[in-house]
């Protein structure tokens, strides 16, 4: 909210005093942060946030009672005349509880323009006058005290006044001009021909004032908050007035708002007087708060006296009796925010500076836990992964229906992982796999020129269940482009899948997942995390001998048919040689020519072995030779 | 002459060019040359085998062609042979005098993404007091969202304006903070509470807010969140541990600053700031001037939120704090535009994250 500074000075003269940074230190120590500061209408404004539990705060009075309370100096009399109310004029019925207060008069308005001084105000807060003196000192009034008025065209009210609960049915052109249809939780300010209000929000056409109204009828009431929030969100009606009452607006201010407003209008154009009358009375205050000085302690960190807890709950405008350790607290009718002992704590300190609070370690009162053994799984595979040359990812967890169907599972219907009230279309189905996302940001990333794509992502992915959807992180990897051909040693060559599942392989994924082509050069693969090995629960593995002997190394080139299955084949070599002495097994190349039978390629089988001794080349010649005829009882032959 | 030879042989000698140089060192070479010219099964015997059978008249042409293919073979195998052998001496020689001027393989680098490190930064700053890790999932229900953390029923953030619900199943949302994880922490720990001589813990995570997505907005960013309930715990060890976390995070000289502040689940509640990193608080565009940078927002665990829980307010008290990590990776990093971080180029992940 706009807070003018000469006006905050006219309620709390000691604010003159401050400079501009000053005041702003001093609002921001109260919970109060400027966030700008302008210079308006040869005066300088400041936009002070305002949480939303301080409704009170929302005005130049209320910036300046808080003022007041932090530099303990006085606040300006408030000017306004004793009133003499006399009988209605025109009936006023309450009929909700919701508004137990409504304070009224009618006046006569004469010649005369809102003042050049209230205007500049109205204008330096960014709320344009309307030059009609009825309704910019309505908006002055609200600015400056926070108490919402509202002034009616009184010869456009048919008969009595009521505040009631709409009926359904009932509808109201607002100010604004849009036709709001009501329920039967919108509260009213009607007359016997129908809705003339809503009630806190906003007034109606039909009773609005013009430049040719004559007579006004003023209202200054009181609205129960929750009533307010609900009517101005079902409308999506969000006024100044609507801000303030569902905030809680002060009920003791329904009938000092009328007076200051009447005192306008006989100032500004002349107005005369008809007759001021009140429905209804300022309810019974909320039972007291009791604070008790242990709890404040605690809260504060260090101890508080009774005396100084009590000086700075008065200070605030609290009704305060002292008994014992504790303190009974009446909140002043401003306050609907102070309900339990540790909203009066919290007072206490901000009134003495949240700077005071010493700073302590919190003491270990167990013993620290441990990190669980899925998150260590997380941050290992993905540090693992970063070293290996790839750029972890964070995309939206939500993806277009299209995107995800590219690899969401036929068990797992869209509709059960569909948003009610998404972003947009694309963003609209909280996504089955990582895979889609990831072949986006790669094609992004290869437009961009990347010669090679190293990308993946560690997140949650969504099942669809009768429950709503289900979550499990997943790992997604995607690689593509051109490795090498970087440096003068490093072939340049393309990705392959080959590659991925050597990835695979060495994130110990137990098998091989499915190697996806996402795009041309660009492969990738998904894997539900549960399923990698967690960390080990030995810290080092045991020890397992190996032998100071060299090692032999012996290399088999096999022609086998195309759709030889190497698993088969390793299998069999391996069955056929001795395990004890057979360090490795592996097809270390294969070859594939039209120079070969047809229908045949070429594997070439490196063999390692190592023993307790030195081995001499007649018997590994067996072992190969072993492995040779194993190897040809699945079709494979020796190729010359 | 070509309809002499048998098709496959033809078709040998037109791919022989491109076989030839792909073989991209000696042993490849080798393996082609026993293809096309070798002693047993390659090419070459199979057309002397063809020349052996050949009808008289045709031995004369055919044996021409056959010599000229041969020999167009092993000149082209020689001459790749001959280059092969250059470049693996030229390979021997860089190897064996370097020149450190020029630019050597560089070792694949990958990075985690900023985010994640930061947060991991964050988890690593609060274990030597104590804290762990606590996470929930992002679906989740409007009670752990809302309800078990004193949000009143009419909160306008319950709206679908500003909160995602699945279709499928209205009383399901994605979470908008961290703090759900807090209530399922809490339910979870209570019953053992006094046994576990309290809890404290991180809660590092993904959120959800239907915004725009622009420069400084985005429907989905990250949040830590933190917590600590013990017996008698008041707003000194907030601060406490606040200023600790915070100055290993940003430095000894750091100091921090906590302003009064409103949020439902805590009482009394803070914005907390700290001396701005960037400029020493000596004021800068980063702190606006003022030597200050809003960092947090925290308070004590507010009674209804440990009632709730099923925790007794009377005997146990806490904090709670949460941080978003978008807002201060930006800071950090001067990051100009939020968007950044949820686009991913290989470039702005490499540069602005790590491996640690």
């Amino acid at each position: 909210m706009w807070i003018e500074r000469k006006v905050l000075a006219q309620e709390i003269p000691a604010a003159a005093a401050l400079d501009t940074r000053q005041l702003c230190e001093a609002l921001a120590a109260l919970g109060f942060p400027v966030d700008g500061v302008a210079a308006l209408e040869g005066t300088e404004a400041l936009d002070v946030d305002i949480t939303a539990n301080r409704g009170d705060a929302m005005s130049h009075r209320g910036m300046a009672r808080e003022l007041a309370a932090k530099l303990q100096q006085p606040l300006a009399q408030i000017a306004a005349g004793d009133m003499v109310e006399g009988a209605p004029l025109v009936a006023v019925r309450l009929e909700a509880e919701a508004c137990p207060i409504y304070a009224t008069a009618v006046l006569e308005l004469g010649e005369g323009v809102t003042p050049e001084a209230a205007q500049s105000f109205l204008r330096a807060l960014e709320a344009s006058p309307k030059r009609l003196p009825a309704v910019d000192a309505s908006n002055e009034l609200l600015l400056r005290y926070g108490h919402p008025t509202h002034a009616f065209d009184a010869d456009a009210i048919r008969g009595e006044v009521s505040v009631r609960w709409a009926r359904a049915g009932e509808s109201l052109v607002t100010l604004d001009g849009v036709t709001r249809t009501l329920t039967a939780q919108d509260l009213l300010i009607a007359d016997e021909a129908g809705p003339i209000a809503l009630a806190g929000v906003m007034g109606g056409d039909g009773t609005k004032v013009t430049e040719a109204t004559r007579r006004v009828l003023l209202e200054s009431a009181w609205f129960e908050p929750k009533v307010v929030r609900a009517t101005a969100r079902r409308h999506s009606l969000h006024t100044d007035a609507s801000h303030r009452f569902g905030r809680g607006a002060d009920p003791a201010m329904a009938k000092v708002a009328r007076d200051l407003l009447v005192a306008r209008l006989q100032s500004w154009c002349q107005a005369r007087l008809l007759g001021a009358w009140t429905a209804g009375a300022v309810p019974a205050p909320a039972a007291p708060v009791e604070l008790d000085l242990a709890l404040l302690a605690r809260v504060a960190g260090e101890a508080v006296s009774l005396e100084a807890a009590q000086e700075a709950l008065t200070r605030l405008g609290c009704g305060v009796a002292a008994g014992g350790q504790r303190l009974r607290v009446t909140p002043p009718t401003w306050r609907h925010d102070l309900a339990i002992a540790e909203d009066l704590a919290e007072e206490v300190l901000r009134l003495r500076g949240y700077e005071h609070i010493p700073s302590v370690l919190p003491p270990m009162e167990g013993p620290p836990e441990h990190l669980a053994p899925g998150y260590l799984q997380r941050q290992r595979v993905a540090r693992r992964l970063a070293q290996l040359g790839f750029h972890q990812t964070v995309t939206y967890g939500f993806i277009s229906p299209e995107a995800d169907a590219l690899f969401a599972g036929p068990d797992n219907p869209v509709a059960g992982r569909t948003l009610a009230n998404p972003l947009g279309y694309e963003y609209s189905v909280l996504r089955a796999s990582l895979l889609p996302s990831l072949k986006a940001t790669a094609e992004q990333n290869l437009r961009q020129g990347s010669r090679q794509i190293r990308l993946f992502e560690v997140a949650p992915v969504y099942r669809s269940a009768a429950t709503g959807p289900r979550e499990q992180v997943a790992l997604a990897a995607v690689w593509g482009g051109t490795l090498g051909g970087e440096d003068y040693l490093s072939p340049a060559r393309p990705v392959q899948e080959a590659d991925l599942a050597g990835l695979a392989r060495d994130l110990e994924l137990p098998g091989l997942p499915p190697i996806h082509r996402l795009a041309e050069g660009l492969f990738g693969f998904e894997v539900d995390l549960a399923a990698l090995p967690q960390a080990l629960d030995r810290i080092i593995p045991g020890f397992r001998p190996f032998s100071r002997f060299p090692s032999v190394e012996r290399d088999l080139s096999l022609l086998v048919d195309l759709g030889q299955s190497y698993a088969a084949l390793h299998q069999a070599m391996a069955a056929a040689l001795p395990g004890d002495s057979l360090l490795e097994l592996r097809c270390v190349d294969v070859f594939r020519h039209k120079s070969l039978p047809e229908g045949q390629q070429a594997w070439l089988l490196r063999m390692r072995f190592q023993a307790d001794r030195t081995l001499v080349g007649e018997e590994v010649d067996g072992w190969v030779a072993s492995a040779l005829a194993a190897a040809e009882s699945l079709g494979a032959k020796l190729r010359a | 002459m070509d309809q002499l030879l048998p098709p496959e042989i033809v078709e040998a000698g037109q791919t022989f060019p491109a076989a030839l140089a792909a073989c991209g060192d000696l042993d490849a070479l080798l393996r082609l040359k026993g293809a096309y010219i070798g002693r047993e099964a390659s090419h070459a015997t199979r057309l002397m085998e063809l020349l052996k059978t050949a009808p008289k008249e045709q031995k004369r042409e055919l044996g021409a062609a056959i010599n000229g293919l041969k020999q167009q073979w092993e000149e082209g195998l020689k001459a790749r042979q001959t280059e092969l052998e250059a470049a693996k001496r030229n390979r021997s020689a860089l190897a064996a005098t370097w020149d450190p001027a020029l630019p050597p393989p560089q070792p694949p680098r990958g990075a985690l993404h900023p985010l994640n490190r930061l947060m991991d930064r964050l988890v690593d700053v609060f274990r030597p007091l104590g804290f762990h890790v606590e996470e929930g999932p992002e679906v989740e229900t409007e009670a752990h969202n809302f309800d078990g953390l004193n949000i009143p029923e009419d909160h306008p953030a319950k709206a679908s304006s500003d909160t995602f619900y699945l279709a499928a199943h209205p009383e399901l949302l994605l979470r908008t903070h961290t703090s759900p994880v807090q209530v399922r922490t809490l339910l979870r720990v209570a019953p053992d509470l006094a046994a576990r001589g309290g809890i404290r813990f991180l809660a590092p995570g993904r959120v959800y807010r239907k915004d725009e997505i622009d420069p400084t907005h985005s429907p989905m960013f990250h949040q830590v969140e933190g917590m600590l309930v013990g017996h008698g715990i008041g707003m000194q060890h907030l601060k406490g541990t606040l200023e600790y976390a915070l100055r290993a995070l940003f430095g000894p000289d750091t100091e921090i600053r906590l302003r009064p502040s409103y949020f439902p689940f805590v009482e009394p509640g803070c914005e907390v700031d700290v001396s701005c990193p960037l400029c020493g608080a000596t004021g800068c565009r980063v702190c606006k001037g003022s030597g200050w940078v809003e960092i947090l927002g925290a308070g004590l665990i507010h009674p209804n939120v440990l009632t709730y829980a099923g925790i007794d307010p009377n005997e146990w008290s806490g904090w709670a704090f949460g941080m978003g990590v978008e807002r201060m990776a930006m800071m950090l990093s001067q990051t100009p535009d939020l968007r950044l971080f949820f686009e991913n180029d290989q470039r702005f992940l490499k540069a602005m994250g790590g491996l640690d």
